[in-house]
This record gives C-alpha cells, sequence and structure tokens, in this order.
C-alpha cells in the first residue's frame, strides 16, 4: 500500500508544553518519527537552595500531585542519609505504608482513567461510564480508599505534611490502622472487577515488543519486591549500583531533538516503571499478584510496553496484599510512640525511591548549619524518554500501513502505557465564557 | 459525616501566581471556627482526588488560577456551566486534570454538588517562585471578602 502520513500532534499547554508526536512517511516508507519533549521544570532544585533540611520534603512534595509522597520520602531518605539521621523499625514501615498508597492511587487512575478508555475504544473515562459503568464505579471506590489510605499516613490526601527528617509527626493509632487493614481486605472485589475488565479487552493491547534495558531497585536482605530500598540494578546487570552511584547510571545527555534530558546506561536507552519493576523483581511478588500475572501471561522478560499497565494492575494487587501482612506486623509488635529526631550537620547524598512511573533520585548537599546549597532530581519520565523514542522507531514501520488515524492513535496509546508526568506542576484553569 | 460545604483551594504554590487558590486557602482556613459547615481542603495539584473532594457535598466553592482573559489580579465568580475549558488536554498524562473536566465526570457518576461556584483569579505570571505577583498579593483581602460573602450568602 502506497501512503503519506503526516502526524504532528502538538500538545502544548500552558508553561511546560508537552510531548509532541511527529511522523512523516510517504509511500509506506518512514521517513522521521520524533517524540519531543521540552524540558522538564527543574525549578524546584533552584527552590530547595537556602532552606533547612526539615522543609526540603514539604516543599518537593509539590513537585508532583500524582507523586507527592514520592517525592517526598526520596527527599527525606536523601536528607537523612546525608546527616546520618536514623529512623525506626516502625517508622520505616510506615513508611512503606504510605508508598503503597500512593501506588495504588496512581496506578488504579492510570489503569482506570487513561488506559481503560483505550482498550475499550473511547476518548476518555466519561464516556467509559455510559460503556462500562461497573468497572468506572470500582475504579473509583479504589481510588478513593487509596486517597483515604494516604490521607489516613500522610496527614492529606496528596502533598503528605506528617513526614520528617527521622520519622514522622504523627502515625495513625492502633484502631485506624485495624479499619484501614479491614477496608484493604474488602477490596479485593473491587481489584477483581477492574482485573476482569481489563483481561476482558486484552486483545486490544497491542502486541508490539522491544528488547531493552529494564532498570529498576532491587532488595536482596530481605528478598522483597522492592518500591523503597535497595540499590539499582538492570536486566542487563547482575550486580547493583549504590544509590549514591545513580548518575553512572542515568548518565543524561541532551538529544538534538528535545529539550529533555534523555538516559541510557547499558544500551542506547532503558525504561524505568512497573514493567521494569516486574522484570527485574517479579518473583518475589505477592502470590495473589504473581497469579494474576499469570492469568495475563505476564512473564520476566517481557519486553512490550504496552504491557506496563498490566504491571501495575499486577502491582496493585501485590500492595494491597503485601499492606494487609505489614499492618499484622505493625501491630503484633505493638505501636509505640515515637519523637522522631534530628540535628543539623554538613553532608551529600541521595535518596531513592521507586514512584509509580518509574525510579526517582534526589540528591542534597547541606552546609554545616543543615541548609541546602545544591540539589539534583532525575524524575522516571526522563529517563523513559529515549525508550520511547526507539520505540516509536521500531513500531512505527510496523503500522505505518494501517494510516494516519490508527498510527496517531496507537502511538498515543504507547507513550500513555509509560504513565509520563509530562506537565505535572501546574493545573490552571484556561477557560472561556459560554454566552 | 462529610460537611455540607467544601472549599477548595487549588494550584502549586511553587509556581507564584499558579499557587493562589492555595495561598487563598490558607488564609481562609483560619476563619474555619466562624464556618462550622464548612470544610477548608488544600487540594493543591490533586488532580482526581477532587472528584472525592466534591462527592457528598451539597455545595462546593472553588478557588483557583484561571486564564479569563480580564486584568491580572481580577476575581471573577462563575458556575460550571458558565464556563467551558479550553485547555487542549493529550489525554497522554494523569497530570492533566482539569476541574471542568472532574466536574464533569462527577455529574456523569450522579454525584455532584447540586452547587458549584468556582472563583477565578487571573495571574499576572505563572513561573517558579513562591511568592504571588504584586497584583495579586496587594488583593488578598478582596479574594478572602469574595468567598466569605459567598459562604455568608
Amino acid at each position: 500500500m502506497s501512503k503519506t502520513v503526516n502526524i504532528d500532534v502538538e500538545h502544548v499547554t500552558r508553561i511546560e508544553g508537552h510531548g509532541n508526536i511527529l511522523v512523516n512517511a510517504s509511500g509506506g516508507r518512514v521517513k522521521n518519527v520524533q517524540w519531543r519533549v521540552p524540558e522538564a521544570p527543574r525549578f524546584f532544585e533552584a527552590m530547595v537552595r537556602g532552606r533547612s533540611y526539615e522543609d526540603i520534603q514539604t516543599i518537593v512534595s509539590r513537585i508532583c500531585g500524582i507523586c507527592s509522597i514520592t517525592h517526598s520520602l526520596a527527599a527525606t531518605k536523601a536528607v537523612e542519609s546525608a546527616l546520618g539521621i536514623k529512623v525506626s523499625e516502625q517508622a520505616d514501615k510506615i513508611r512503606i505504608l504510605m508508598h503503597y498508597s500512593e501506588q495504588l492511587q496512581s496506578h488504579i487512575l492510570h489503569i482506570g482513567y487513561l488506559a481503560a478508555p483505550d482498550f475499550f475504544g473511547v476518548p476518555s473515562v466519561v464516556p467509559l461510564v455510559a460503556k462500562a459503568g461497573d468497572v468506572v464505579k470500582a475504579v473509583i471506590r479504589l481510588h478513593r480508599l487509596a486517597n483515604e489510605w494516604s490521607d489516613l499516613i500522610g496527614g492529606r490526601t496528596t502533598h503528605p505534611v506528617t513526614l520528617t527528617p527521622g520519622g514522622f509527626t504523627a502515625t495513625p493509632s492502633e484502631q485506624q490502622f485495624r479499619e484501614l487493614q479491614e477496608r484493604l481486605r474488602g477490596c479485593a472485589g473491587d481489584l477483581k472487577i477492574v482485573a476482569d475488565a481489563v483481561l476482558s479487552v486484552a486483545e486490544n493491547i497491542p502486541a508490539f515488543e522491544r528488547e531493552t534495558e529494564y532498570v529498576s531497585l532491587r532488595q536482596d536482605n530481605p528478598p522483597t519486591y522492592t518500591f523503597y530500598h535497595g540499590d539499582i540494578t538492570s536486566t542487563d546487570y547482575d550486580g547493583t549500583v549504590r544509590i549514591n552511584d545513580w548518575k553512572t547510571v542515568a548518565n543524561e545527555y541532551v538529544s538534538e531533538q528535545s529539550t529533555a534530558k534523555w538516559a541510557k546506561w547499558n544500551r542506547d536507552s532503558y525504561a524505568v516503571g512497573a514493567l521494569a519493576r516486574f522484570n527485574n523483581n517479579g518473583d518475589l511478588l505477592s502470590d495473589g499478584a504473581k497469579e494474576l500475572a499469570g492469568t495475563f501471561g505476564l512473564e520476566k522478560g517481557c519486553c512490550n510496553p504496552f504491557m506496563n499497565t498490566v504491571a501495575q494492575l499486577v502491582e496493585t494487587v501485590h500492595v494491597v496484599q503485601t499492606s494487609i501482612e505489614m499492618i499484622d506486623e505493625l501491630l503484633t509488635a505493638g505501636l509505640r510512640a515515637e519523637k522522631a529526631g534530628s540535628s543539623p550537620r554538613a553532608g551529600k547524598s541521595s535518596g531513592c525511591v521507586e514512584a509509580p512511573r518509574g525510579i526517582l533520585f534526589h540528591e542534597y548537599e547541606f552546609d554545616g548549619k543543615g541548609n541546602c546549597v545544591a540539589a539534583d532530581i532525575c524524575i522516571p519520565t526522563n529517563q523513559n524518554h529515549a525508550n520511547i523514542q526507539k520505540d516509536f522507531e521500531k513500531f512505527v514501520p510496523e503500522i505505518i500501513d494501517e494510516g494516519e488515524d490508527a498510527v496517531r492513535r496507537k502511538l498515543e496509546m504507547l507513550v500513555r502505557a509509560y504513565d509520563p508526568c509530562i506537565s505535572c506542576s501546574t493545573h490552571t484553569l484556561d477557560v472561556q465564557f459560554i454566552r | 459525616m462529610k460537611r455540607e460545604t467544601v472549599v477548595l483551594g487549588l494550584g502549586n504554590p511553587l509556581m507564584s501566581d499558579e499557587g493562589v487558590g492555595v495561598r487563598v486557602l490558607e488564609r481562609l482556613s483560619a476563619l474555619a471556627e466562624r464556618y462550622p459547615l464548612v470544610e477548608f481542603v488544600d487540594a493543591g495539584t490533586g488532580g482526581m482526588s477532587l472528584l472525592h473532594l466534591l462527592e457528598g457535598r451539597g455545595k462546593a466553592v472553588i478557588i483557583d488560577c484561571a486564564r479569563m482573559g480580564i486584568e491580572p489580579g481580577r476575581i471573577r465568580r462563575f458556575t460550571a456551566e458558565q464556563a467551558r475549558s479550553v485547555k487542549r488536554q493529550a489525554h497522554m498524562s494523569l497530570h492533566e486534570a482539569d476541574i471542568l473536566n472532574i466536574i464533569d465526570l462527577s455529574r456523569e457518576l450522579d454525584q455532584c454538588p447540586d452547587e458549584i461556584v468556582i472563583f477565578g483569579i487571573q495571574p499576572k505570571s505563572i513561573r517558579p517562585g513562591q511568592e504571588l505577583s504584586r497584583e495579586l498579593a496587594d488583593r488578598m483581602d478582596d479574594y478572602i471578602d469574595s468567598v466569605c460573602e459567598e459562604l455568608d450568602g
């Protein structure tokens, strides 16, 4: 088939801009394929300079409304490492529980509001209500549960306020933990509704594959499907790299076609996110999560980026099941009233956690008074950009004969599968009044 | 039991005027005792989380930075029916949530408050920084008065 395809999907919203998709092809031959991204805002690095180590996590929690707990935790870990601040086992567990709430919150939003409309062939979640109302309602119930869970531990739904270097300023009571545990037990039905719905349309997940490197945290002691502790590993690397050496992994560089920095490690690109975690640590998932992965035929070594959404679904089951067990552990040990203590000193270190959309690095340096003198943040979405471009280069020639609309739709769907964070710092309304 | 009315301050206080909704909310929270039936929430840039904050309320009052083509610093009251979003959305990211679209979804799910009032404040500039522009900072008392008038109404 001889066709000319010209796609220029430009999504400039407000100041930061969005990812743009560019495809030129004629006669079935692809001339140019580009994933172009404007620089993600790095202003917050300047904004924390001069601020006390005690304020960093509160400021960075505003970087993003979806990953605010994740940014706060990465910053807090970096601060504690730089200043030699100890955290109790109890506070550590509660932080992991708090982090799980954000994984559930973000994943269920991504699956329900962004990916499901693709799978069901509707333009957004609003028309999905008419087509699959029960599923949307289950998604909303799960999202509400995750929000209230974040609120319980973080002190509010987004932008947590209870986290402080050394621990927490407030933690839930035993009764509150028990109620949360009951609710987590009770959400299995909703998770199943969502999983069954995705499975029912799984044939709409494109069968595209491209081998690449998958980078995530790995925790060996004890072996854990980790989002929080551990060091850096990849499917191309047998050992682990220390968190403080993250720059030898991310190797950020400037690409000609984009002002955003790209990243590469052992190949010309790598991927981070749920599929990366699954490919590195999948054998450590909870039983229910493993079973669900099996239902979808998701196995370690999967290199279909569209399956990232399925890996997220699997992780939602994992975090719920693991949290139920962790609450048991906390309550069996007995909750203690703890006071977080810390004092300033000079130091420099990094902190790393898995954001829902992939591995996140924060690095800070403090002077003797504990004031920040330098900061560096490397977000997962930037680490995925080069990989999205490489996917485009392989995917477009495979689908070019399907015509412009199908190519555009599938490329947008591919970007969505990476669950990118490309416009997270502002939500200004842009309105026109109806006369 | 949720309180009958919710007041939501939206925006990012790290982006100067973009965070005006949160700044107004901070000031309003100090008046909470005067309004026992009202819950004041700093909703930041929580996106879809707004859906849950709207559910089960009789009335929602939203304060947000809005480009309305009027003089910087001016506040304008409108309802969700009076405005439409002209923000171009790619639906590529969860980070594009727009309160008008969330209100649509809330309606579709039949869980939307009967009354939603939006106070839009026209920004002077949206750039990295934790300070409001003078045009907005100088009118903070007006913003508080406007919202209180709505709540007293």
